[in-house]
């Protein structure tokens, strides 16, 4: 065994591809992806702002504007402006204060102010017209306070008047909402299972470029494929490792529960991505041909995990495709352990819903048998040619 | 060799070699079916949640029976206390909570201030968004109710009372995108990715399997082969792109703003910067199995860096500025203004041009590295 993890790691060693798949390239992928969504909280959005009233009040509301932390309001002279920049997306939403607003409120008419927002960039566009919505009432529950002062209502009561019922709403598990919390950890938990796709498919397509996979069945063909399992495995759960210690170790990301619980779920997520790649292999048998299946296969991981479209939300053929992507099982227990600090039973039933991955090892024993078969007959045409030849 | 029969020579080597195959007419119909599956069903809507009733009179009743009709929530259980709550959101039984207090009803006829207390779990920002939605209307609505009814018992006329309740109506409507759906927001953008990164891996296997190689490819002019190869990419990908901006779209029932013409002229510089850019792309390799990888992991920080899933505002400006030499970058934030949005084409101009400087900045560099590959010629084996 000793020797085959010998031989497997001089080949690591010799392909600079390979190297830089199990080392740089997941680091400098996981700084990049957590550097662009950085900011983690949407900030400062332009928002066109035409104010056809330009009286006290409109001015107020705009001044409203400008408070909220997501809206940074943008001076439009004419709706048709507005509309454009909403086109060019250089505002994500845009507010009309119409003329005679504070007149019409004054003398008991109801004034309407129109919002649209850029549903186009759906994540945007609703959190701009929630925060549009929030800052604007606000203002006028400011106007309305003043109008029930002066007809004589004593301020405490205005007050309740005004708030009669207050709410509180709590995010659980992602206090503040911050992107990073929700959509880095996945994203890169997809980008490390396709670089341990990558990585395996490379490992078993190095035989065929060397031109050794009869080598297989002198060296035992499952010793083999256990030493190509015991050095990558390791390096793949060193990754996630990584990416863990970045995200809740230095960046400080808050998480319940222990890391034990993830060590083994990501030893299990591994070992199905292996049987995944390595029952591709030996269909097909051909390095690019692999690959590009494999890419298909797993590209779409990240939508599929239900991290930013629900999964109980997805049609039946999604959810079963979902079964297909080990990443997805695994998100499971990411999350249970991040945010719920989720009990050991839980990893129990999580890690059996992995079973399905044990039917692909029938059906690469049966592959395997048949390469043999193959190349066994192969050498034996090779030596009947060298016989007749001689 | 006449143009014609470079081309179809072309053609042949794409059609037969089976890595390439797959990639460009499995993966462009297979992904057409496979992106958009998760999203069909749009919106999310009956969301559960557990509540929390700690009133028990006819307005909490009332409360509730509300959050029940709401097409955003469904009520599953109610329960007895704010722990036992939480306990339904952490084993997934609910995704929210709503707590009514104790006294609601009474401190709300006696015109005091009461809290209701919503909960949701924020791992899923979709299914928050819409939990939070449909409380506050909840909440919104039965406090108008009572306020209605106390405005009423005082002897106001019910005209007067809606103005007072609602002095100012805020008239808030999505511009693009009206049905808010998950599929209209998602299929434009991840398309537009798919067609840019298969036709960089179907250019970049074909130039790594030839280089090392006899063929056609050493037997004709450097320009001839270029512009041959450009030619039946850019066939091919005409058809694809017809099929995901026309057919797909009609299928997924995404909407569409943009005029024919506009649409294929912005189109027209977008296949053939990629296409360029996948030749010059295909001169690095020798082996054709690592295109394929290089672009996979790259094609997420893409689709991120595109502007649609997050602010390009938010964006660190170093990673923008990379980001304006990748063609499907450019034409995905064009497509979405001038096809979704409905822009003039004055509007997308810029970025249409932008495409056209990708052109000659691709064909440049395709023309070196064609002249580098094909410069070392091997001895046949």
């Amino acid at each position: 065994m000793g020797q085959l993890i010998t031989r497997e790691l001089r080949r690591l060693w010799q392909s600079p591809w390979q190297l830089a798949l199990v080392s740089y390239l997941p680091l400098l992928g996981t700084l990049a992806l957590w550097w662009l969504f950085s900011a983690g909280l949407p900030r400062a959005l332009p928002v066109a702002v035409v104010d056809q009233d330009q009286s006290q009040l409109s001015r107020m509301l705009v001044r409203q504007l400008s408070a909220n932390s997501v809206i940074s309001p943008v001076s439009y002279q004419d709706i048709g402006q507005a509309q454009a920049a909403m086109e060019r997306a250089e505002a994500y939403a845009m507010v009309v204060l119409p003329f005679k607003l504070n007149q019409d409120l004054m003398i008991g008419h109801q004034p309407n102010i129109d919002i649209r927002y850029n549903a186009q960039f759906l994540l945007v566009g609703k959190l701009l017209s929630s925060q549009l919505q929030l800052s604007l009432a606000d203002g006028l529950k400011q106007k309305a306070r003043l109008k029930l002062l002066a007809s004589g209502v004593p301020p405490v009561q205005a007050e309740i008047n005004l708030n009669l019922i207050k709410t509180q709403s709590s995010a659980l598990y992602n206090a503040n909402n911050n992107y990073v919390a929700f959509l880095v950890p996945p994203i890169l938990i997809a980008l490390v299972q396709i670089v341990a796709m990558l990585v395996f498919a490379n490992a078993l397509t190095e035989e065929l470029r060397r031109e050794t996979l009869a080598e297989w069945f002198s060296l035992g063909t499952y010793r083999v494929l256990l030493s190509k399992v015991l050095v990558y495995t390791p390096l793949l759960m060193l990754q996630l490792g990584l990416v863990y210690a970045w995200l809740y170790g230095y960046l400080g990301l808050p998480m319940l529960g222990g890391l034990g619980q993830l060590l083994l779920a990501q030893l299990v997520m591994l070992l199905a991505v292996w049987l995944i790649v390595l029952t591709i292999f030996a269909l097909l048998q051909d390095s690019a041909r692999v690959i590009s299946f494999c890419t298909a296969l797993f590209a779409p991981s990240f939508a599929f995990m239900g991290v930013t479209f629900p999964t109980h939300e997805m049609p039946l053929l999604a959810q079963w495709w979902r079964q297909i992507m080990p990443s997805s099982h695994y998100v499971d227990t990411h999350i249970g352990v991040i945010a719920y600090g989720q009990e050991t039973q839980a990893l129990v039933s999580q890690l059996s819903s992995y079973w399905g991955f044990l039917l692909l090892l029938p059906l690469i024993a049966l592959m395997l048998a048949k390469m043999r078969r193959e190349q066994t007959g192969e050498q034996l045409g090779q030596a009947q040619i060298t016989e007749g030849q001689g | 060799m006449n143009f014609f029969a470079l081309m179809f020579e072309e053609l042949k080597a794409i059609v037969t070699d089976k890595a390439i195959a797959i990639t460009l007419f499995g993966g462009v119909i297979f992904y057409s079916v496979l992106y958009p599956l998760p999203y069909l069903n749009e919106v999310p809507t009956r969301q559960q949640i557990v509540v929390v009733d700690g009133d028990h009179s006819s307005l909490s009743r009332l409360v509730i029976r509300h959050a029940q009709a709401s097409p955003k929530l469904e009520v599953v259980a109610q329960l007895n206390d704010l722990t036992q709550a939480q306990a339904a959101v952490n084993s997934g039984q609910a995704h929210g909570y709503l707590v009514i207090p104790d006294g609601f009803r009474r401190d709300l006829l006696r015109q005091r201030g009461v809290t209701l207390a919503y909960g949701g779990d924020a791992n899923y920002f979709l299914v928050y968004s819409a939990i939070l939605e449909g409380l506050v209307s909840v909440g919104i609505d039965a406090g108008k109710y009572i306020q209605f009814q106390g405005l009423l018992a005082r002897g106001e006329a019910a005209k007067q009372v809606q103005f007072e309740l609602d002095p100012i109506h805020l008239n808030s409507v999505p511009a693009f995108n009206p049905s808010l759906g998950y599929t209209s927001y998602v299929v434009p953008g991840v398309l537009l990715l798919v067609l840019h990164q298969t036709l960089l891996i179907g250019t970049g296997i074909l130039g790594a399997g030839q280089w090392q190689r006899q063929g056609y490819w050493r037997s004709v002019g450097l320009g001839q082969l270029l512009s041959a190869r450009v030619a039946t990419f850019g066939l091919i990908y005409s058809l694809f792109t017809a099929y995901y901006i026309g057919y797909c779209h009609y299928w997924y029932q995404v909407g569409v703003q943009g005029n024919l013409g506009q649409v294929c002229l912005f189109l027209l510089p977008f296949l053939l910067a990629t296409s360029l850019a996948g030749i010059a792309f295909s001169s690095l390799f020798v082996r054709r199995d690592l295109p394929t990888q290089v672009l996979l992991l790259i094609s997420m920080p893409i689709l991120f860096v595109s502007g649609f899933v997050w602010p390009v505002e938010l964006i660190p400006a170093p990673l923008q500025a990379v980001s304006q030499l990748i063609p499907g970058v450019v034409t995905i934030k064009g497509m979405l203004q001038l096809n979704q949005m409905g822009a003039d084409w004055q509007s997308v101009a810029p970025l249409w041009w932008q495409l056209w400087g990708l052109v000659l900045f691709y064909l440049l560099l395709a023309y070196l590295g064609l002249r580098l590959r094909l410069a070392t010629i091997k001895s046949p084996h």
